[in-house]
């Protein structure tokens, strides 16, 4: 399929904050209830559409384990959008966020968009960390900041969205090389043969929707 | 390191002596020299000794060296020597070319060695940290040695050189970068290095994908021009085979990059392609294992039928067909292509279709199929190319009941080609199935099979093929020769094991007959089979004949479990006492088990391509061994059952069969209202929409009559108002407008003379008065005759003036009166006139001035006439619309009382079937208890309960009952909640 841009994401974050279930659901509409520990990384990819392009989104959801902490770290680097996820009924995984975001920084592109998420908002009754201190949290760390559910769908695919909304302006301002793909960002074949030529810019489309 | 010291001690001799104190010499240097020429001239001697005094160099100098690569970073002449030097030491790279002559145990310990020095190496895991740094430095003397020696490591103890590398930050991310090396040494060794990193190690393949290994490596390849391409080619397409094999996530990332895309042109070879070099042959080769990876038998099955899906789109497998049909392709190209395609295919419709469609380009062309077909039946064609074929039929097959309807079809009598023009896939099997070929005979059973594999419909069909035998004789149907062959199978010469022959067509007739009585029927009624089977079983043969004796078991044992009992001879009983009298129950049981205790058994049932190693070894298909596993018990426990049990098992499965009947009976009633129910729902809420609609209608309607009603009021005042006005006119004009004011005026008149005559009246009165007390005055007073004389005098004078005055008074009051007469009279004229007028209107016009006035009265008269006209116009319209809206009203009302009673209907509907589920619910609580009953009946009868469970009910149907009942219970509940 034809995309004018590819962002690559990672999902990082405690275990049990529903990591999985989120990509799950953005990818498949589904959910599953039942804890299936992810064993190192595990891959999902989507197509989602903003201001009329084609954009594809390949994504890495992360172990949150400790044991796996190495293997994951090495995800940072290369990609242009991480998912930063708590579990709003377990005050620990809000108190880790910091470790993460370290973390995070250290090995990632400085351009790296984080979105923070407070995953499980359909257990309002469990409640630990309130929204606020949510969004607290990122405005201090100078991050987006989402409530979602993956068990609901609320909201998610506005969190998977938003954030590539985030990356696409910073392109569209110029803060990422998109050239260089160790940021996490590849221009489509279409796009790139329209980038590449601008005279003849309709024999490199038609090139491009060809192959894909 | 005592162990290295054993090591060296066996090989250390006279000369060596020597050269060990010129080593150890040299380390001092490397240590102690303050002078970098130094340090780098001892390590460069170091380095020329290395390979040939490995084990001295190593143990001596390998802390020095690694001291080095730490501090002399600056000098990259110096850590390139270093580098060199242990690669020397812990590569076997170099030695093995030195021991080719030798002896080749002598390559043992230095393989040791390798692994040894390697152990002592990442011993300190900051030693690979120090050399993963040491790779960014972009000199080619640092780079390139440090490369081979990382690749070295991981070839001796890859999973621990693995497992630092995966933790020391960007490891592998740096490992990476070497495949964008604009040198191609470093680029084509980095791929190795790369290569040994990615081996068995899940994490690290995902990272390396992660890091767009695939689309530099498809880019490497593309630019050495694909199969073309050198060993390079080959080295990437390893890697890439690291990356994808076994690993679903990678699986998954390559085929959301579209990169199934990219593999298309590794396979556009064209027909005058003339040159196959050896390491084309490999690189094909290895581009159709990786698109097999893709699509793996193994992978999950969504995985695998998306990639299918994937390279049906791209094209990917039109490609690979199309060399499947080239000529001057070599053997095993061909062989590779044609398992590639056979998975490709495998139980993706789609795909099956288009292969189905395929032509061979010859003339006339024939079905791709076909052509294949022949190359199996064909004894001189390579037998591993005629097992990918017979894999290719299977794949084509599987899961495709409409191939297999294809490919049953060309054996049917009404569409054989009587011409004979065209040989069919059908009449090539057939050929196969009967030819002297022991393989072909093997391969044409089970593709035969694989056409009829859990295909009830093309089972019964088959039995419908006739063959033509020699002229003269009555055709034979195709079960019946396949027994005859069985039978008299020895009379014939064959080319190969006469077992393979046997077995195929056994294996054939297995899968034939289960699950199909009527084949089972058609089996019994040829009564030669029946005793040719226990002959066989019963017979006490060699160890070669014990899988063929199973294999005849098997086929007994189905005639039994799937026999119908519509043959008198060959009912289910009497097959199990030939049984017990001619082999015995135990024998039986043992032979049967001889089929899966069979040494090629396991090998053919992990993997369905038939792989086999050597044509002998051709023995199991995949399928049929899924057949045994799943019939070997069920065989076992049928055989073991009495007589008794098997009747009580027939009477429980009748009164199962009948109960099930009747449960099916009612869960189509509850299917069947529930759909009612949901039609209905659906009215319900479509009239309730329809309802509130309606009331909302009322609801403005009757808001509207509420202001018409207002306006009518409003205007039924203003109407008061009027006719009030109306009705003062109308009283005014009877009597003639202008009349009344005159008539007032002269009653004003009447009453002012009235009133004057009154005070005139009072003032005579006075007078009188007067004149009486003055007369009396007169007559009493005579004393006062002078004054009174005079007094008289003015007094008469007085009186006369008095009466005078009087008199006029009189006059005035005559006139007066008079006048008021005249006055009154007037006034009855006046009234008179009204009167007549009244009587007569329009009023004769007296005078002029009255007419006009008439007329003008008139002419408003009308106007108000008409004006109220139109008001009561206006009031009936409005009552006519207020009317109009009650009836609309009302019919709503009805509508809703309508709906109301619907529903209620509909709740009684509910209420009903929630009885009947009830009902059920009883019966099948009935139903259970009987079972108990009959169980415990069983139990009287002396049989353990693990066994009876499973004895009342048949496996398989066990399950699908129990399902049942779980769904019934479901429905009950979702009714509850409704």
């Amino acid at each position: 399929m034809a995309y004018a841009y590819l962002f690559k994401y990672i999902i990082i974050g405690d275990t049990g904050v529903g990591k999985s279930c989120l990509l799950l659901q953005f990818t498949d509409k589904r959910f599953q209830p039942v804890h299936d520990l992810t064993i190192g990384v595990e891959f999902g990819a989507r197509m989602i559409t903003i201001d009329g392009k084609q954009i594809k989104l390949q994504i890495w959801d992360t172990a949150g384990q400790e044991s796996f902490r190495s293997i994951t770290r090495s995800y940072y680097r290369g990609a242009a959008g991480a998912l930063l996820v708590y579990d709003i009924t377990r005050r620990d995984t809000f108190n880790h966020l910091t470790t993460w975001l370290e973390d995070a920084r250290q090995h990632s592109n400085s351009n790296m968009v984080i979105m923070l998420i407070g995953n499980k908002s359909d257990l309002e009754s469990r409640r630990e960390v309130k929204k606020e201190e949510g969004e607290a949290f990122a405005r201090e760390h100078g991050l987006i900041f989402m409530e979602t559910s993956a068990k609901t769908a609320s909201n998610v695919e506005e969190a998977f969205i938003n954030t590539a909304k985030e990356i696409y302006e910073k392109i569209q301002e110029g803060v990422f090389d998109i050239n260089n793909e160790a940021n996490g960002i590849k221009i489509g074949p279409q796009h790139a043969a329209t980038n590449a030529t601008h005279t003849g810019n309709q024999g490199g489309q038609q090139a491009g929707g060809g192959c894909c | 390191m005592n162990f290295l010291r054993g090591v060296m001690g066996g090989q250390s001799a006279g000369p060596q002596h020597t050269e060990a104190e010129t080593i150890q010499k040299l380390c001092d240097r490397v240590a102690s020299s303050t002078l970098l020429d130094d340090r780098r001239n001892a390590v460069r001697a170091l380095k020329s000794l290395s390979k040939k005094y490995r084990l001295e160099v190593g143990i001596q100098a390998m802390e020095h060296l690694i001291h080095v690569l730490q501090t002399d970073r600056s000098d990259s002449e110096i850590i390139g020597y270093a580098l060199d030097t242990l690669y020397n030491i812990i590569s076997n790279d170099e030695e093995e070319e030195v021991d080719d002559v030798e002896e080749e145990n002598s390559t043992r310990p230095s393989e040791d060695l390798g692994s040894q020095f390697t152990e002592i190496f990442i011993k300190q895991p900051e030693n690979i940290t120090l050399l993963l740094s040491l790779l960014e430095e972009f000199d080619f003397h640092v780079r390139w040695p440090g490369v081979k020696l990382l690749t070295s490591l991981l070839k001796h103890l890859g999973p621990q050189v693995q497992q630092i590398i995966l933790v020391s930050p960007m490891g592998v991310s740096r490992l990476m970068d070497l495949l964008a090396d604009s040198r191609e040494v470093i680029r084509n060794d980095g791929v190795l290095l790369l290569q040994a990193l990615t081996r068995s190690n899940g994490a690290i393949q995902k990272i390396v994908a992660f890091e767009n290994a695939f689309e530099r490596l498809l880019d490497i390849i593309t630019e050495e021009g694909n199969s073309d391409g050198g060993i390079v080619v080959e080295d990437c397409l390893l890697l890439l085979q690291n990356l994808l094999k076994n690993n679903n996530s990678n699986q998954n990332f390559f085929k959301e990059g579209s990169y199934i895309q990219r593999m298309k042109p590794w396979f556009e070879v064209g027909d005058e392609n003339s040159g196959w070099s050896a390491q084309k042959v490999t690189n094909l080769h290895l581009m159709l294992q990786l698109v097999r990876v893709l699509v793996s038998p193994t992978n999950p099955p969504g995985a695998t039928s998306s990639c299918q899906k994937a390279m049906f789109q791209c094209g990917l497998l039109q490609q690979l067909c199309t060399i499947l049909m080239a000529t001057g392709v070599p053997a095993d190209i061909l062989t590779e292509t044609i398992n590639t395609v056979s998975e490709v295919i495998r139980g993706c419709q789609v795909n099956q279709d288009y292969f189905a469609s395929v032509n061979a380009p010859s003339n006339p062309p024939r079905p791709a199929i076909v052509v294949l077909l022949m190359s199996m039946v064909n004894e001189r064609q390579p037998f591993v190319l005629r097992c990918a074929v017979l894999y290719c039929f299977q794949c084509f097959l599987y899961k495709n009941q409409k191939g297999q309807g294809e490919i049953v079809s060309t054996l049917l009598p009404s569409t054989i080609d009587a011409t004979g023009n065209s040989v069919s896939a059908g009449q090539l099997l057939c050929g196969g199935l009967f030819s002297t070929d022991s393989l072909s005979n093997w391969c044409a059973a089970v593709a035969l099979a694989h056409a009829l594999q859990e295909n009830a419909t093309q089972k019964e069909q088959l039995l419908r093929v006739q063959l033509a035998t020699s002229i003269g004789n009555p055709p034979v149907s195709l079960l019946q020769q396949c027994t005859n062959i069985l039978s008299q199978g020895d009379k014939i010469n064959r080319r190969g094991s006469k077992i393979q022959t046997r077995v195929g067509l056994l294996m054939l007739l297995c899968t034939w007959l289960s699950n199909c009585p009527i084949a089972v029927t058609h089996f019994l009624h040829n009564s030669a089979n029946v005793p040719f089977l226990t002959g066989q079983i019963a017979e006490n043969l060699g160890e070669e004949e014990q899988l063929v004796q199973g294999l005849c078991a098997l086929l007994l044992g189905i005639t039994i479990y799937f026999n119908d009992n519509s043959l008198e001879s060959y009912m289910k009983e009497k097959l199990k006492q030939l049984i017990e009298k001619r082999i015995g129950k135990e024998n039986f049981i043992e032979k049967l088990g001889f089929i899966s205790k069979h040494d090629l058994y396991s090998r053919a049932s992990q993997k369905p391509q038939p792989n086999f190693l050597s044509p002998e070894c051709m023995i199991f298909d995949h399928e049929f061994t899924k057949l045994v596993k799943e019939l070997e018990g069920v065989i076992t426990k049928a055989i073991y059952k009495s007589r008794e049990e098997d009747k009580e098992e027939e009477e429980v499965k009748k009164t199962l069969e009948q109960h099930d009947s009747i449960v099916t009976h009612y869960k189509n009633m509850i299917r069947e209202q529930d759909l009612q129910l949901e039609e209905l729902k659906q009215q319900i809420s479509t009239l309730k929409c329809q309802n509130e609609q309606l009331q909302t209608a009322v609801t403005q309607q009757a808001s509207q009559i509420q202001q018409h009603k207002d306006q009518y009021n409003l205007l039924k005042i203003q109407l008061g108002k009027e006719t009030q006005h109306q009705g003062s006119h109308n009283d005014g004009a009877q009597m003639n407008g202008i009349q009344p004011e005159e008539i007032s005026r002269l009653r004003e008149e009447v009453e002012e003379l009235k009133s004057n005559q009154e005070l005139l009246q009072s003032q005579l009165a006075e007078k009188d008065s007067l004149i009486e007390s003055l007369k009396s005055l007169e007559t009493s007073s005579g004393m006062n005759e002078q004054s009174s004389e005079a007094a008289s005098i003015r007094d008469s004078e007085q009186i006369a003036e008095l009466k005078q005055e009087l008199e006029t008074l009189k006059s005035q009051l005559n006139t007066q009166s008079m006048e008021i007469n005249n006055l009154q009279i007037e006034k009855q004229e006046l009234l008179q006139k009204a009167e007549a007028f009244a009587q007569s209107v329009p009023v004769p016009g007296d005078s002029e001035k009255i007419a006009a006035k008439t007329t003008d009265v008139e002419g408003r008269l009308s106007a108000l006439l008409e004006e109220n006209k139109e008001l009561k116009n206006e009031i009936k319209s409005l009552s006519e619309e207020k009317t109009a809206i009650k009836e609309q009203l009302d019919s709503s009302n009805s509508t809703i009382a309508i709906l109301q009673n619907e529903k209620n209907s509909l709740e009684l509907h509910i209420k009903d079937s929630k009885k009947e589920q009830d009902d059920l619910l009883v019966l099948l609580a009935d139903q259970d208890q009987k079972i108990i009953a009959i169980k415990k009946k069983l139990k009287e009868a002396g049989h353990p309960d693990e066994e009876e469970d499973e004895l009342i009910i048949p496996v398989g149907q066990d399950d699908e009952f129990d399902e049942d009942e779980d769904d019934d219970k479901n429905d009950i509940e979702g009714d509850i909640q409704l």
